[in-house]
């Protein structure tokens, strides 16, 4: 009986245990260390470099007072929405001019001389935040800023001379105002050693053999509980692209670039020999265009820029270059940055098509209507050296514009000149080239339209605009904000200002045993690697 | 002697001088703004002016240049990157030992291989092995050596999931695992650039080997190995010690895209990116240094011609 009785209960035993769920495969594992191929940071004081590298290192390092969502507290890779980071939270006064941050008590420096672990107060970010605005490349940025005073210990009030709707998302970014203690300044006079490298950060320095390998480990005292998962990261420094890919696909590293990026034809082929390979076809910020002296004949007439807009097939190039998986409803505001971009469906389609619209025979009868019925030719100002698939870029709008009469002249430039003049809208008639000027949309709109501007390589000035564009900075309702953004859309829709070209994505690539790796399209490494782990 | 090689020490000021100039000069001359290239495109007005006076590029280009040679010459300061802002000569002289080694193993390769292919092209003249080791100096001629080591970066990742790229170990920390790491650089350096030793080699020999006294050799009954090795190679030499001399600048220059291929923190990768970034202290000190070296090592060579072929005197 007791036997009989034995043996279902032992299968029932076993296929209880058998259906069990098996330890969450999701569920973060702590330790490993995650090797990267990348370049080198030309300099460590994330307050004298202006390199993406040097701020991308540094975010390792340092801590911020706010910051962007990462990992799973983004909604998309370009969610610039604001989260806490040493600041726990912030008040705006009713007139939007002064910022009040309560600062995180207990957060702690890395342990390490002359520092030694002190807590952070709010003098710390008021010493960062003034060195930032004395030595910054970026510093120009902070000029909205009158005063900064320390309340209390862990109290800052900043004072703006005029509400300034991008304020938040600057401080946000890792580009910006690292918070650094004052006396590794006054110990190193600066903070461009490896020894200086002292923050509040997710991991701490723990080797730097220039050129060679920076090496960093989890900071143990981190604010964030039991995070990051990775007891260190390691930066293989490796300047060559084919040195990078060759490390990845012999897996000797996990990622062959620092936010796994990898050009849509790179990656298909790395399937084919590494198909174990992790990959996400991802959106990022960014735009490429054509863009044009509009202060200048021919290409002050709109009737020419809507011309040479509608001769741009681009269906055609993203079927043929981007595997169809490129974004043709490129305009002003990027695709990849969703919360801001009013979609060319949105619009009335009278004037969306000379946003996304090809139409060759209207282009010809455009440029009749201003004057060249036989076309004419423009130079075309680019730096050749930009990834794939920009080099087809070129040729493909060279021959676009053939179509309608429109003979381009190449103007390859060297990239020192380049970004030292045509980049800076410094140059005769037409150039192309892709542009990111910064996170947050002021960035992509005063900075791209407002006269001025160094990213207004089109030498845009348009009143009714410059209202809008104003407005827009000022407005710190988000709600109305955004109203305004989609009406500056709709405005720039027919101008043909700039002439926009299908974005391509980047696909994240890793190896498969990194997890919880999402691409975000802020330099900030450390934050992403705070919810990425190993599953080895 | 002495005076020949005080007469050359003297002739090398206005070389160097000359090369600094031009070195200057160029750096001036070549397309784009260092100071807007560093804003990397963020050009607000205040903050490129203040940049450009901070790197006192706000003088005059002679002002400039008076600057940078006067800090060398009396304080022997080479002057800081823009970038880094390390002091460029120690920068340099830390990387220097590993440009050295791959330029001593690259030379060791290229004269052993041209050497020893170019003896026996020579003395088996129009034979099989002759045409083997003249087609080998063509291929190694025509092969561009950044083109080969692209390849032996690449194609083993590919079909074999292996790749000759390492983390960078120095010969001091541990002799082995640098000899791993610098052997396949070397190789590859070594191996594209052993064509021209081998045909000059071959050239030299032949002619040598034609000699009134070779012939007395031969005649006095030694065997092939000493008349080749111990009276012919010797005077063979000569042309062959001037070429590796010549090539010299080509290994420093070479070692630009090595370094880079081949994650080798070397002077050759430093220069490479302070080129790319227009740094122009960091481009002119190494230029000038390297300039420096270049002249010293050709009086070098040139005196060891004297110990190859006792006829020549230096006056």
């Amino acid at each position: 009986m007791v036997r009989r009785g034995l043996v279902p209960a032992l299968c029932l035993l076993s296929i209880l245990l058998a259906g069990a769920p098996p330890a969450d495969a999701q569920t973060p594992k702590r330790g490993g260390v995650l090797r990267i191929a990348d370049r080198e940071a030309p300099n460590l004081d994330p307050h004298l470099a202006i390199s993406f590298l040097t701020h991308s290192w540094a975010n390792m390092i340092y801590s911020q007072l706010v910051r962007y969502p990462h990992g799973p507290e983004q909604k998309h890779p370009a969610d610039f929405s604001i989260v806490p980071d040493l600041a726990e939270r912030w008040d705006i006064s009713p007139d939007g001019r002064v910022y009040t941050f309560h600062l995180r008590k207990g957060v702690r420096f890395h342990n390490k001389p002359p520092v030694n672990g002190r807590e952070v107060t709010a003098e710390d970010a008021k010493y960062s935040m003034e060195r930032f605005g004395q030595k910054s490349g970026f510093r120009a940025r902070f000029d909205v800023i009158q005063a900064i005073e320390v309340v209390d210990r862990h109290t800052l009030r900043v004072s703006l001379k005029e509400p300034f709707a991008p304020f938040l998302n600057h401080l946000a970014a890792a580009t910006y105002v690292a918070i650094l203690p004052r006396e590794v300044e006054e110990q190193f006079k600066d903070f461009n050693r490896p020894e200086a490298m002292i923050g509040s950060g997710p991991f701490m320095l723990k080797s730097y053999q220039k050129g060679v390998q920076i090496a960093f480990e989890r900071n143990p005292n981190y604010y964030m509980k039991g995070q990051p998962y990775l007891d260190g990261v390691v930066i293989e420094i490796t300047p060559d692209a084919a040195a990078r890919l060759s490390l990845l696909r012999a897996g000797k590293v996990d990622m062959g670039h620092m936010w796994g990026y990898m050009v849509p034809e790179e990656a298909k082929s790395l399937k084919q020999t590494n198909p174990e390979m992790v990959m996400t076809p991802t959106m990022t910020v960014g735009s490429g265009k054509l863009y044009f002296r509009t202060d200048q004949p021919p290409f002050n007439d709109v009737r020419v820029r809507r011309a040479i807009s509608l001769a741009i097939d681009r269906k055609g190039w993203n079927d043929a270059l981007l595997f169809g998986e490129g974004c043709i409803d490129a305009g002003p505001v990027p695709c990849a940055m969703k919360d801001w971009q009013l979609p060319a469906s949105q619009m009335d389609p009278a004037k969306a098509k000379y946003l996304v619209g090809y139409d060759p025979a209207e282009a010809k009868r455009l440029l009749k209507e201003a004057g060249y019925p036989n076309g004419f030719s423009t130079p075309m100002f680019h730096w050749p050296g930009y990834a794939p698939p920009w080099r087809t870029y070129y040729d493909l709008a060279a021959d676009n514009l053939a179509k309608i009469g429109v003979t381009v002249e190449f103007k390859p430039e060297e990239y020192g000149k380049y970004i030292s003049t045509t980049y800076l809208g410094k140059f005769e008639k037409m150039a192309m080239g892709p542009q990111a000027p910064g996170n947050d949309i002021d960035d992509w709109l005063y900075s791209c339209f407002y006269p001025e501007q160094p990213h207004n390589r089109s030498h845009v000035a348009d009143a009714e605009l410059n209202k809008m564009l104003v407005a827009q900075r000022r407005e710190l309702d988000p709600k109305k904000r955004l109203a305004i953004v989609h009406d500056i859309q709709r405005h720039l829709a027919d101008k043909a200002y700039y002439v926009y070209f299908p974005t391509p994505p980047q696909y994240i690539t890793h190896a498969p045993q990194v997890k919880g790796f999402k691409h975000h399209d802020g330099f900030s490494l450390g934050q992403r690697l705070i919810f990425t782990w190993l599953d080895r | 002697m002495k005076q020949y090689v005080l007469r050359r020490v003297l002739l090398a000021v206005p070389t160097l001088v000359l090369v600094s100039i031009i070195v200057f000069s160029m750096m001036r001359l070549m397309p784009g703004d260092v100071v807007l290239r560093m804003v990397e495109g963020h050009a607000y007005a205040p903050t490129v002016e203040a940049l450009r006076k901070e790197l006192g590029m706000d003088r005059p280009a002679h002002v400039q240049y008076l600057d940078w040679v006067g800090r060398i010459v009396t304080r022997g300061d080479f002057g800081t990157s823009y970038w880094t802002k390390q002091p460029i000569f120690d920068e340099f002289i830390a990387r220097f030992p590993v440009t050295v080694e791959l330029a001593v193993l690259t030379i060791l390769v290229s004269v052993l291989v041209g050497i020893l292919i170019g003896i026996v092209s020579a003395v088996r003249q129009d034979t099989a092995s002759d045409y083997i080791g003249r087609v080998f100096a063509i291929l190694a001629l025509s092969v561009p050596y950044f083109g080969l080591a692209v390849l032996v970066v690449v194609l083993p990742a590919i079909y074999f999931k292996w790749t000759p790229v390492y983390t960078y170990v120095a010969l001091t920390v541990d002799p082995l695992q640098n000899f791993k790491i610098m052997m396949v650089p070397a190789l590859v350096f070594g191996v594209t650039r052993a064509g021209p030793i081998m045909r000059i080699m071959r050239s030299a020999l032949l002619e040598v080997l034609r000699q009134d006294y070779i012939r007395t050799a031969w005649s006095k009954g030694l065997p092939e190995r000493a008349v080749v090795l111990r009276h012919a190679l010797k005077n063979a030499m000569i042309p062959v010690i001037t070429l590796v001399g010549l090539q010299t600048p080509l290994y420093i220059g070479g070692s630009v895209i090595m370094e880079s291929i081949f994650r080798l923190p070397g002077v050759g990768l430093f220069f490479f990116e302070a080129l790319t970034r227009l740094d122009y202290p960091v481009v002119q000190s190494v230029n000038l240094i390297v300039a420096a070296m270049v002249v010293g090592l050709n009086l070098l060579i040139d005196l060891t011609y004297a110990f190859l072929d006792p006829r020549i005197r230096y006056h």
